[in-house]
């Protein structure tokens, strides 16, 4: 038995493969990586055809989406969760969950990885609502030291503490999983078993700006589930294909049914990294991660249709229409907050 | 009251765990065989099996690799040349090495690179990093050292250190903001460049004494930075990081990652001589 998989001898000699990539690097995507412009609807869409196939998405349902306030990572937040999922219906009763957190970066005082006293409350609460299991799993795009990053976070203790296993998805056996979306020509994704495997899969991002991607929430958050000794430290041929286009196809693979947004300190300016933090004292819960990313960049301030790949997400993957997304907990105009946009290549650097 | 657990240890038996019936290594225990955990593990241990495992999947350019479709892994190459016996197959595996080119980007402001410089990339037909060019200058250091592309990894590696020396994955400066270097792969950057640039290698070891320190938590950057110290001949240094790698592998399960077993493995061993010249 071999892990290798040379099913495809289509390599660097493969003339589409180079003009695109060639094509897309002009724009490019370095490292933490700008993105080539978005190939959405408008181009694909030309030939009056979609990314998708409309058997597989039908036009996206009402959704229900949870904004709750907490205001610490230390008091209570199991309970706090826990009626976050009860207000959005989640039902995890024997199911095989995995909790996707956003597990970046260690910097002291920088509030840049999903807090792991929020991880480990939402493993309990899981469990009290029934999970059979729940395993906290990330393969992180920067580092490939993982035990640094997972120990000085806090998450391994944290996760230690409630008696809840953390799996790296860069080492997990991985799958050949056929994309369902065609924003990217990649075509397949090598996703590890245990996302393919899981019952249900919650994403659970940071609130944070992101200088590449405006906002990153629960559908930039998969990012973090591709392993990086496929795709590289940093993941860097998802940043010439597009990182938005990237975004799309990743979400519409691993098809996270539940997301619950780290928004009691979120981080603004330039993010994902190098932001600082708003004590925003909110979690967003929601049973659809398009209408999740939609109340939680409407909360930070941003328009959610300015956002490109959001924007496009609601087309197809899930629900962006305000009217349609009952709003549970404090709602989206209760708190009115203005998180700095991050720089971008087309600023200069300069934030604002 | 039993033995003292030490790193070493630790890494060889998830090391035994992870070596399968067909010779090679997986990523953790369990798991199929793969090119670089395999690499790795045969230059940890010396073993022929994992190397005749390598013979066996090598792609028919010369690369070793895990996938091959519209991404393409090339990160193994490099190792796969430092762990094959002389001969046909490595000499497959080293020209693909000398010919295989990271794109290059234009300079812009908002991520100030020289883009004349070439490296190598993680996958193919993408941008050049710290750590794979680190891999392949290494290889070509030590069975091609007349080899140009060792100028080009020089070269990147120069370009890319962070402010105040180091090393991230490969970018210093993005709008406007200057990130920070990294443990792990600063060592792996002082590695290659050993005997190929004094200052670069100097000013990198000095940058490093501080960030495993700092990073005392990570064993593959342990690893490494002895790795890195034990190249420069500061046995200090060295005596220092075995000393944490202990402490941190202690109670640990290394997060089952056969890599940075297969690390620990090489740089407690005598696997570091089959890899720098």
């Amino acid at each position: 038995m071999t892990g290798v998989d040379h099913h495809d001898q289509a390599g660097p000699a493969d003339p589409g493969r180079r003009r695109f990539l060639k094509a897309a690097g002009l724009g490019v995507a370095i490292g933490v990586g700008s993105s080539v412009a978005l190939r959405l609807g408008g181009v694909i869409g030309d030939d009056g055809t979609t990314p998708w196939d409309p058997d597989d998405f039908p036009p996206p349902g009402d959704a229900r989406v949870a904004v709750l306030r907490a205001s610490s990572y230390d008091r209570g937040l199991e309970s706090t969760v826990a009626d976050g999922l009860r207000a959005i219906g989640a039902d995890v009763r024997g199911a095989r969950v995995v909790l996707k957190p956003n597990l970046v970066e260690y910097d002291p005082g920088v509030p840049i990885n999903t807090d792991p006293r929020l991880v480990a409350a939402t493993s309990v609460a899981l469990r009290r609502l029934g999970a059979s299991s729940v395993t906290v799993a990330e393969a992180p795009g920067h580092r490939r030291d993982l035990q640094y990053v997972a120990t000085r976070s806090g998450l391994l203790e944290a996760l230690g503490d409630v008696d809840t296993p953390f799996i790296d998805l860069n080492t997990e056996p991985i799958r050949r999983v056929p994309l369902r979306t065609r924003y990217t020509p990649l075509t397949e994704l090598w996703l590890p078993e245990a996302l393919v495997e899981a019952d249900v899969v919650i994403s659970m991002p940071k609130m944070k700006t992101h200088h590449w991607a405006h906002v990153t929430l629960s559908l930039k958050n998969c990012f973090g589930c591709l392993p990086g000794r496929v795709y590289g430290w940093p993941k860097n041929v998802l940043h010439w294909v597009g990182i938005e286009n990237s975004i799309l196809d990743i979400a519409t693979a691993v098809r996270p049914r539940y997301a619950i947004v780290d928004g009691i300190v979120g981080m603004e300016g330039n993010g994902p990294i190098s932001g600082t933090a708003v004590d925003a004292g909110l979690l967003v819960f929601g049973d659809d991660v398009v209408a999740t990313d939609t109340i939680a960049s409407t909360l930070m301030g941003f328009d959610p249709e300015s956002i490109p790949y959001l924007a496009e997400a609601g087309r197809f993957l899930g629900q962006l229409d305000r009217d349609r997304i009952a709003d549970d907990g404090e709602g989206p105009d209760a708190v009115a907050m203005s998180f700095e946009r991050a720089p971008t290549a087309e600023t200069g650097g300069r934030t604002g | 009251m039993g033995d003292k657990v030490t790193a070493s240890g630790t890494a060889h038996d998830l090391l035994r765990r992870s070596r399968n019936v067909d010779g090679g290594y997986g990523p953790r225990p369990g798991a199929p065989s793969e090119p670089e955990p395999t690499a790795l593990t045969a230059i940890a241990l010396d073993d022929d099996a994992a190397r005749a495992w390598l013979v066996s999947n090598q792609r028919n350019d010369g690369s070793f690799g895990l996938v091959d479709g519209f991404v393409r892994d090339e990160a193994a190459t490099a190792i796969a040349a430092l762990a094959l016996a002389a001969g046909h197959v490595q000499e497959r595996a080293l020209d693909h090495l000398e010919a295989l080119e990271a794109e290059r980007v234009p300079f812009s402001e908002a991520i100030p690179q020289d883009g004349s410089i070439t490296g190598w990339p993680w996958t193919d037909d993408t941008f050049g990093w710290v750590e794979p060019t680190s891999r392949a200058t290494l290889a070509l250091k030590r069975f091609r050292p007349g080899s140009p592309r060792i100028e080009q990894g020089v070269a990147l590696l120069r370009d890319r250190r962070s402010v105040g020396g180091g090393w991230n994955y490969g970018n210093r400066l993005v709008l406007g903001e200057e990130l920070p270097p990294f443990a792990h792969t600063t060592a792996i950057a002082v590695l290659a460049l050993h005997g190929l640039d004094d200052d670069l290698e100097r000013e990198g070891s000095e940058r490093l004494r501080s960030l495993w320190r700092e990073e005392r938590d990570g064993p593959i950057s342990l690893a490494l930075s002895r790795a890195a110290f034990t190249a420069v001949g500061d046995d200090d240094e060295v005596r220092a990081v075995e000393r944490a790698l202990d402490d941190v592998v202690h109670g640990s399960d290394l997060l089952a990652d056969t890599v940075t077993a297969a690390w620990i493995a090489i740089v407690t061993g005598d696997g570091l001589r089959r890899i720098l010249p």
